[in-house]
């Protein structure tokens, strides 16, 4: 069920370089988030900004009715969020979308984050792991500094490795090619991904020739947020393109996602 | 008890607010988050005569109290539309328009054809004014003999009441408006889109897949109002005025100006309950100020 629930803030803190945390008390939206679902966020009753921001949930607990969202301060709309006060109430609609299914074997399935797109990935740690099932972590920054500390990410995963593009700290490199190496020694049921869209892609290539199933959150600008208004679409591999499907070639991620099987996104399209 | 219900083309609605079309897709989203019933109407997105795929990404961007948008018509032809989308529309207790859009004039009179076979339309409105279109879209509604002659060709082909949708984007729109009026048309609502552009500086390029888009919220507002005050002391023709109505202030501001009916659309994208938040406001305002028939203020406009 969605609601558009008045979310208190109860945390709000600064966790990386220019990253945040906020917790928000919401307890029908925490009682029902599933990993891979996210929230509209409305930071303005008035018109700006004029729309909503989307934000993946980061964690749901619902013993105490909090969310947690972590988002990277990147422009005005982030900007204005980062300056929201413990104990403003914003109006939040959620939970929105649809999240990760479970891998078929309880053996340890591979998170990859890049960037900003680990939020959803540490809910999913966190459920996965409190399901039986067991978790690898590999996350990617620019640098260190945009790193989240390690006992942000431990509830996710048995175990995390982290790289970064400029060698600060972790492996020096691409995510994707810490992700090759465990590829090439484990057999893994499933790999999540959520992050930069070129990333995915290559996650997606990857898994794909290897025939492993992959799960994909994919990130896009919205406007609703609820599947009326067509604008986050992406393309996708259909037989019944255009005729029986009202979105044929483009699928809204709002609704259809924005978690999808990495194989029927058109990558290349 | 303030009475809101609005006489428009012979169609009666239990209030004078509207979603506009392209903002409530065919209604099963928001069903989940509003009560559509205590609207006046929903207006459908456009239907084509074909499936559309629409356009690339990205397809939106928020600008200043506005929202740039080349969605491109994406639809699912009016095969799909009959089959699966009209079923649930059709439960829906309010009134129900559909909206059309083709590429040429002999399209929109044979969908008119097929729609008027279906039991519980309420209207259809005519999109002659998509400005994020190859062809067709608003080519026919920049020139007032193609705009009638779309609707004579409706007109002919059903017997339900036409609104014919107008673009913003001509030098006069009253000489659209009176050219439809004269077609037979039954009401006009206005104004659809404002053809708009943003660009990303760093990659010195668009940011619409589109290059341009139509640019809607509270930023046109102040546009679509001079429009439908000049519309409607142009034409005897109800109007149905559009364009950043996000609360009943700007509702009432539509129907003193020679608005019938107003239609919400981007406000929904913030809040799926924009529409009945406005209904509510509009009885209060009447409430407030001793108004007992709402449709009384249409155009009372005092100049």
């Amino acid at each position: 069920m969605v609601v558009d629930e008045w979310a208190r803030v109860v945390r709000h803190r600064s966790v990386a370089a220019g990253i945040y945390s906020i917790s928000l008390e919401v307890p029908v939206i925490a009682a029902e988030a599933w990993p891979g679902q996210f929230v509209q966020l409305r930071l303005s009753d008035g018109i700006e900004p004029l729309l909503r921001m989307p934000l993946s949930i980061a964690d749901a607990r619902p013993d105490v009715g909090e969310i947690e969202l972590l988002y990277e301060c990147v422009g005005p709309k982030t900007e204005a969020l980062s300056e929201i006060r413990i104990d403003t109430r914003l109006a939040c609609l959620g939970p929105l979308g649809h999240g990760f299914t479970w891998p078929d074997s309880a053996h340890p399935s591979i998170l990859v984050g890049g960037g900003i797109g680990l939020p959803p990935l540490l809910f999913l740690g966190r459920r996965l792991r409190a399901a039986g099932y067991a978790a690898v972590l590999l996350t990617g920054a620019r640098t260190g500094e945009k790193h989240l500390p390690v006992a942000w990410l431990n509830p996710a995963a048995s175990r995390v490795m982290q790289s970064t593009d400029d060698g600060t700290l972790g492996h020096a490199g691409l995510v994707t090619g810490l992700l090759d190496a465990e590829l090439d020694d484990v057999a893994y049921p499933m790999v999540y991904s959520c992050g930069p869209r070129g990333m995915m892609a290559a996650v997606a290539r990857n898994c794909r020739v290897r025939g492993i199933p992959c799960q994909v959150s994919l990130e896009e600008y919205m406007a609703c947020g609820i599947g009326i208004c067509a604008g986050c679409t992406v393309p996708v591999h259909r037989s019944d393109a255009g005729t029986h499907s009202a979105y044929g070639r483009y699928e809204r991620v709002c609704v259809a996602g924005p978690v999808f099987d990495a194989t029927i996104i058109d990558w290349d399209g | 008890m303030a009475d809101l219900s609005v006489n428009l083309a012979g169609c009666r609605l239990a209030n004078p607010v509207l979603l506009a079309s392209g903002t409530c897709n065919y209604g099963e989203e928001l069903a989940e988050l509003t009560d559509l019933s205590g609207l006046g109407g929903v207006i459908t997105k456009t239907i084509t005569p074909s499936p559309r795929a629409g356009n690339p990404a990205p397809r939106i961007v928020e600008t200043p109290a506005g929202l740039l948008n080349a969605i491109g018509l994406q639809n699912p032809g009016i095969d799909a539309f009959i089959a699966h989308r009209w079923p649930f529309l059709q439960k829906l207790n309010t009134r129900i328009v559909v909206n059309i859009a083709a590429d040429t004039v002999e399209e929109f009179a044979r969908m008119a054809v097929r729609l008027d076979r279906l039991q519980g339309i309420a209207a259809l409105e005519i999109n002659i004014s998509c400005p994020n279109l190859k062809q067709g879209g608003m080519a026919f509604g920049v020139d007032p003999a193609s705009a009638a002659a779309v609707v004579r060709a409706v007109k002919q082909a059903t017997e339900l009441p036409v609104i014919v949708k107008l673009t913003p984007n001509v030098t006069d729109i009253t000489q659209v408006a009176t050219a439809v009026e004269a077609a037979g048309a039954d009401a006009v609502s206005l104004i659809n889109t404002l053809v708009g552009m943003a660009v990303d500086v760093n990659l010195r390029r668009p940011v619409l897949g589109n290059i341009t888009g139509g640019l809607s919220g509270p930023a046109i507002k102040p546009v679509a109002l001079a429009m439908v005050w000049k519309v409607h002391r142009a034409v005897r023709l109800p109007v149905l005025g559009i364009g950043g109505i996000r609360t009943g202030r700007d509702a009432l501001e539509f129907i003193i100006a020679g608005a019938t009916a107003v239609q919400v659309g981007t406000a929904t994208f913030t809040d799926p309950n924009a529409g009945i938040a406005i209904v509510r406001e509009l009885h209060q305002y009447c409430v407030d100020q001793g108004i007992s028939r709402l449709s009384d203020l249409t155009g009372s406009l005092a100049t």
